[in-house]
């Protein structure tokens, strides 16, 4: 096995790299001492929560730190080139870029041909028609459609998956030998995201690129990396190849951060481990292990300076031998007050609820140019009392919109809706809005600012009639308690918690009303992932506690896997498959379903090629949505006729044309490869 | 939105806003309590007087007939004819347009180029002396009302150095020093104000654009720092700019009435103070609705060049 620490030609060898910015609080130590290698051709994965100061080493690498920065280091080179001092002429050059956001990182008022051939004009002294063939050519390469159109339309003209290639190509353009990649697929949904990693894999043989990859998601960096660092607070904390660092962790942050991830092949796996605490303060010097305080194992001896031991494996621990067999603990289960599924009430029933979208101004209505869209068709669902369903699907599938209209926060254009053995009128009852709740996925936009979480919660208090004059304060009380936050927090304004605080803030708050349904809609993907594994531990207690049914709405199949016990995956406004969690990540699956799951970035998953989606997008108006996109299509009779729904056990429901024989003789994509 | 439906849109809107304020202008006129023969003569007219020119203005007519009255002749180039000074009203508003266009052109072009120029100099400026005095200067300017600097300007460069003409207007005829040094002081003061406007505006809007991704993403690819500014920067840090330079117009036209005044400069302003002194009311009708005009197709072309400038609106839809 190749060492990938101690190259001796590294394409890229970073040795002892600190960076200070000037804050409030004095200097910020973002990084500490960091040293990193990649060997022509290799891919590094750095590995680490917000706050752990990845995004700093890109840019330094860069030399964009901008000049209030202060940075030190031995040795930042770069095949040869000292970065200090080289870096503005090699990046773009020979160093390109790919950031997290594309659709921030391409301008708007430029043409992406424009934007894609100015390195190749600029660096490579290409003359513009050649350039512009090139860059056609590049798109090409990248399996972009229609480059040559491509090449002549505006960022805002291209879907998510499209935009991330052009940023792709425009940081090939410069033809460099290093790619940095900041959170390349964060905002992309994990089919597209599927698609970009095999194109970044493709990409590393064709041209013989070495790769950093930046990324908090464990499973695309066991999809791409040979090895990887883990960053904890701008300081190392264990690097490797990603086989020991990821399958065999021995830094207790490593082990805490794998044990904190719902993982989609383990469903109902108990509770998560979740990290306690939050970041340390980077202005304040702290010798010792900066973990320490957060640890699971600090003993005497952490308050020392720690060296990284080893070689291949390095760990910056100085007890790692002695908690080499140890794992993460997880808190004891509470006592569950289980009332058993098959015994629970229908609580909540949609049916047939349908929504339309768009159509334009009144000029395009009179031209009867666009009817808009049914973001959501026709959708029926029905939720137990203290039972999970979750809702899963890409971006823009309507599964927010389908929580907003079983909340009648949104106006039906058909269908009914049931809820306690009542009809909930399309005006919702104020019994109603108590009784059902919605939890957002942004409680820093959610959360008034200037009202401290105590008038925030009083004020739903009072609102409900929980509770008046001084038994308010008790109320306010016993909503912390619930979501385990200490009552002094009522004092504190939002901006003074942790993201983690806010979220849990607007999780009591919706739960002041005592309801007995509440909507998460993304309650838990703007978190870390050892800050989501302590509220997905609270939202499971909570509903053994209150009872609560949670209609869980999110794009993590991990999560879903996690908490929920039955699911529906959405597809353009319609349920396609719904059923038990188990029974609908087991075969037989429905042909989306089947890409969802094949896609997901597995720990330990041996790479194997999901079902490639045909390209078409646009959905047939009278047969199965999905048709158009679906690597198994049958023929026309899956455009020209609604797909029958299918029982593939009970409770278990698949619409799709394909028999169920079919259907269940694929591979089991979340199990162990056959 | 393709942009010929844009553009039928906005053109509509631009009708729709100049018919209703005409619909203002005339009942504000007319609606008012108070007989309008009376307030032109004065109350000493006598009744065979306030008859005889009741029946010239039709005045008998019911109000929505005189409405339309005014509406056709206007459609049909007829302005109408001002009380006081027994000439065309189109033909005393055309003189003193072409004065006022003088003044106000020259004060927008001062606002379009000095405001944006400043704007973007205190943004790659940003925390620096330079930025912070701009900043101040402009506050001041903003919050000074305009015809305090015009009694200063008055003060200071005609009284005192006796540099430049304190009031007035001198026609080309006159040779061009003449004329030239009679715009100064006005042009200044009205536009001043407008400058350190668009000029904490541009300063914004840039700081916020060099601040982008995009911004980040062009260093990244190792452009020059000229480059990245002009070619990346500036053109969508210009967006906001023209909207705001679009409102300015308006404010320009509101300025024109102090600083005409205050100069006694024959302009448009100034017509509209005398209309209002005089009761030439039919003049005043007139003259209102040329001011409300040009400020409705200001916006209105500040609305088809934002569209123009930006791509989101000009290409709307998918490539791909």
């Amino acid at each position: 096995m190749p060492d990938a620490l101690t190259v001796k030609n590294a394409a890229l060898d970073i040795e002892a790299l600190s960076v200070a910015y000037p804050s409030r609080g004095g200097w910020l130590q973002a990084l500490d001492n960091v040293s990193l290698a990649i060997p022509p051709g290799g891919v590094l994965g750095l590995v680490g929560e917000s706050g752990s100061g990845k995004s700093t080493v890109v840019l330094a690498l860069l030399g964009l730190l901008g000049p209030a920065a202060r940075i030190s280091a031995q040795r930042l080179n770069f095949d040869g080139h000292d970065l200090l001092r080289e870096a503005p002429m090699l990046r773009g050059r020979r160093i390109g870029v790919v950031f997290q956001d594309t659709a921030a990182a391409l301008n708007p008022a430029l043409t992406i041909g424009s934007q894609l051939t100015e390195p190749m004009r600029l660096h490579l002294g290409i003359e513009p028609r050649l350039a512009w063939e090139r860059g056609t050519d590049l798109l090409a390469e990248l399996g972009v459609p229609r480059p040559a159109h491509v090449m002549r339309s505006y960022a805002h003209q291209l879907s998510g998956g499209m935009k991330q290639r052009v940023g792709i190509a425009t940081a090939l353009a410069g033809e460099p030998d290093l790619l940095l990649l900041d959170e390349p697929t964060t905002a992309l949904d994990v089919t597209i995201e599927a698609q970009i990693l095999s194109l970044l894999d493709d990409l590393r043989v064709r041209r013989s690129l070495s790769m950093l990859l930046v990324s908090h998601n464990l499973g695309i960096v066991d999809r791409l990396c040979d090895s990887v660092s883990v960053l904890y607070a701008g300081r190392m904390a264990e690097s490797g190849t990603t086989r020991a660092v990821l399958h065999r962790p021995r830094h207790p942050y490593t082990k805490g951060l794998l044990a904190a991830l719902p993982r989609p092949d383990r469903p109902h796996a108990g509770r998560l481990a979740p990290i306690p605490g939050g970041l340390p303060d980077l202005t304040k010097s702290d010798p010792g292990c900066n973990f320490r305080s957060r640890c699971a194992f600090s003993a005497a001896g952490c308050e020392q300076p720690q060296a990284l031991r080893g070689v291949v494996h390095q760990v910056s621990c100085h007890r790692v031998d002695d908690v080499a067999d140890e794992s993460w603990p997880v808190e004891a289960e509470p006592p569950a007050n289980s009332i058993a599924p098959r015994a629970r009430l229908p609580l909540l029933q949609a049916e047939s609820l349908s929504i339309r979208f768009g159509g334009g101004g009144w000029i395009s209505r009179m031209l009867g140019k666009s009817a808009g869209v049914l973001a959501v068709d026709h959708v029926s669902l029905s939720i137990r009392t203290g039972e999970v369903v979750g809702l899963v699907g890409e971006s823009g599938c309507g599964k927010s919109t389908l929580g907003r209209l079983m909340l009648r926060l949104l106006p039906a254009r058909t269908g009914t809706l049931n809820f306690g053995g009542g009809a909930v009128e399309p005006e919702a009852s104020r019994d109603f809005r108590r009784r059902a709740q919605i939890v957002f996925q942004n409680s820093d936009t959610s959360l008034n600012p200037r009202q401290t979480v105590g008038t925030i919660l009083g004020r739903a208090v009072r609102w409900f009639d929980m509770a008046t004059g001084a038994a308010v304060a008790a109320e306010v009380d016993r909503l912390l308690d619930l979501v385990r936050l200490p009552r002094s927090y009522a004092t504190r304004y939002p901006h003074q918690l942790s993201g983690g605080e806010k979220q849990r803030v607007g999780i009591a708050r919706a739960l002041a009303s005592r309801p007995e349904f509440l909507v998460c809609d993304e309650a838990v993907s703007a978190l870390d992932v050892s800050v989501q594994a302590a509220v997905l531990n609270l939202l499971r207690d909570l509903r053994d506690e209150l009872g609560v049914a949670y209609l869980f709405i999110s794009h993590d199949i991990g999560v879903i896997a996690h908490i929920a016990d039955r699911v529906a995956v959405m597809y353009q406004g319609t349920i396609v498959e719904e059923g038990p969690v188990d029974d609908v990540l087991h075969p037989p699956y429905h042909p989306y379903t089947e890409l969802l799951l094949s896609s997901v970035p597995l720990i330990g998953r041996e790479r194997r090629d999901s079902p490639a989606p045909s390209t078409g997008a646009v959905a047939a108006s009278q047969g199965c949505k999905f048709a158009a996109r679906c690597a198994r299509k049958l023929g026309p009779v899956c455009d020209t006729l609604a797909p029958p729904v299918q029982q593939a056990g009970p409770d278990h429901a698949i619409r799709c044309h394909i028999p169920l024989s079919e259907l269940a003789a694929v591979p089991h994509w979340l199990g162990p490869p056959a | 939105m393709p942009i010929a439906v844009f553009l039928l849109q906005r053109l509509a809107g631009l009708v729709g806003v100049l018919l209703g304020m005409s619909l203002l202008i005339f009942g504000i006129i007319h609606i008012l309590p108070g007989n309008v023969a009376y307030a032109i003569l004065g109350e000493f007219a006598t009744p065979a007087a306030v008859a005889q020119l009741e029946v010239k203005l039709g005045l008998k007519d019911p109000l929505p007939l005189q409405y339309w009255h005014w509406l056709d002749a206007m459609l049909h180039g007829n302005f109408g004819q001002s009380i006081v000074m027994n000439r065309p009203a189109a033909a005393l508003i055309g003189e003193a347009l072409g004065r006022s266009a003088l003044l106000a052109g020259f004060a927008f072009a001062l606002v379009a180029m000095g405001g944006i120029a400043l704007g973007l100099y205190a943004a790659t400026h940003r925390g620096q002396a330079s930025d912070k005095v701009l900043t101040l200067a402009q506050f001041v300017l903003i919050a000074v009302p305009e015809f305090f600097w015009a009694i200063v300007g008055v003060l200071f460069f005609a009284s005192w150095l006796n540099l430049l003409p304190a009031t007035g207007y001198a026609p080309m005829s006159e040779g061009i020093g003449s004329w030239a040094a009679h715009l100064v002081l006005p042009v200044m003061v009205l536009s001043f104000g407008l400058v350190a406007h668009v000029s904490r505006l541009t300063r914004s809007s840039m700081i916020e654009v060099l601040d982008s991704r995009y911004v980040l993403a062009a260093r990244a690819r190792g452009f020059a720092e000229q480059r990245v500014l002009w070619r990346h920067a500036l053109p969508n840090a210009l967006l906001p700019a023209i909207t705001v330079l679009a409102i300015d117009a308006g404010l320009l036209i509101g300025g024109i009435v102090v600083v005409e005044t205050v100069f006694a400069y024959p302009g448009l302003g100034r017509l509209l103070v005398f209309a209002i002194e005089r009761h030439d009311l039919p003049l005043l009708q007139v003259g209102m609705m040329v001011v409300t005009a040009i400020y409705a197709v200001a916006n209105f072309i500040a609305e088809v060049l934002y569209a123009v400038l930006n791509p989101r609106i000009r290409v709307g839809g998918a490539a791909a």
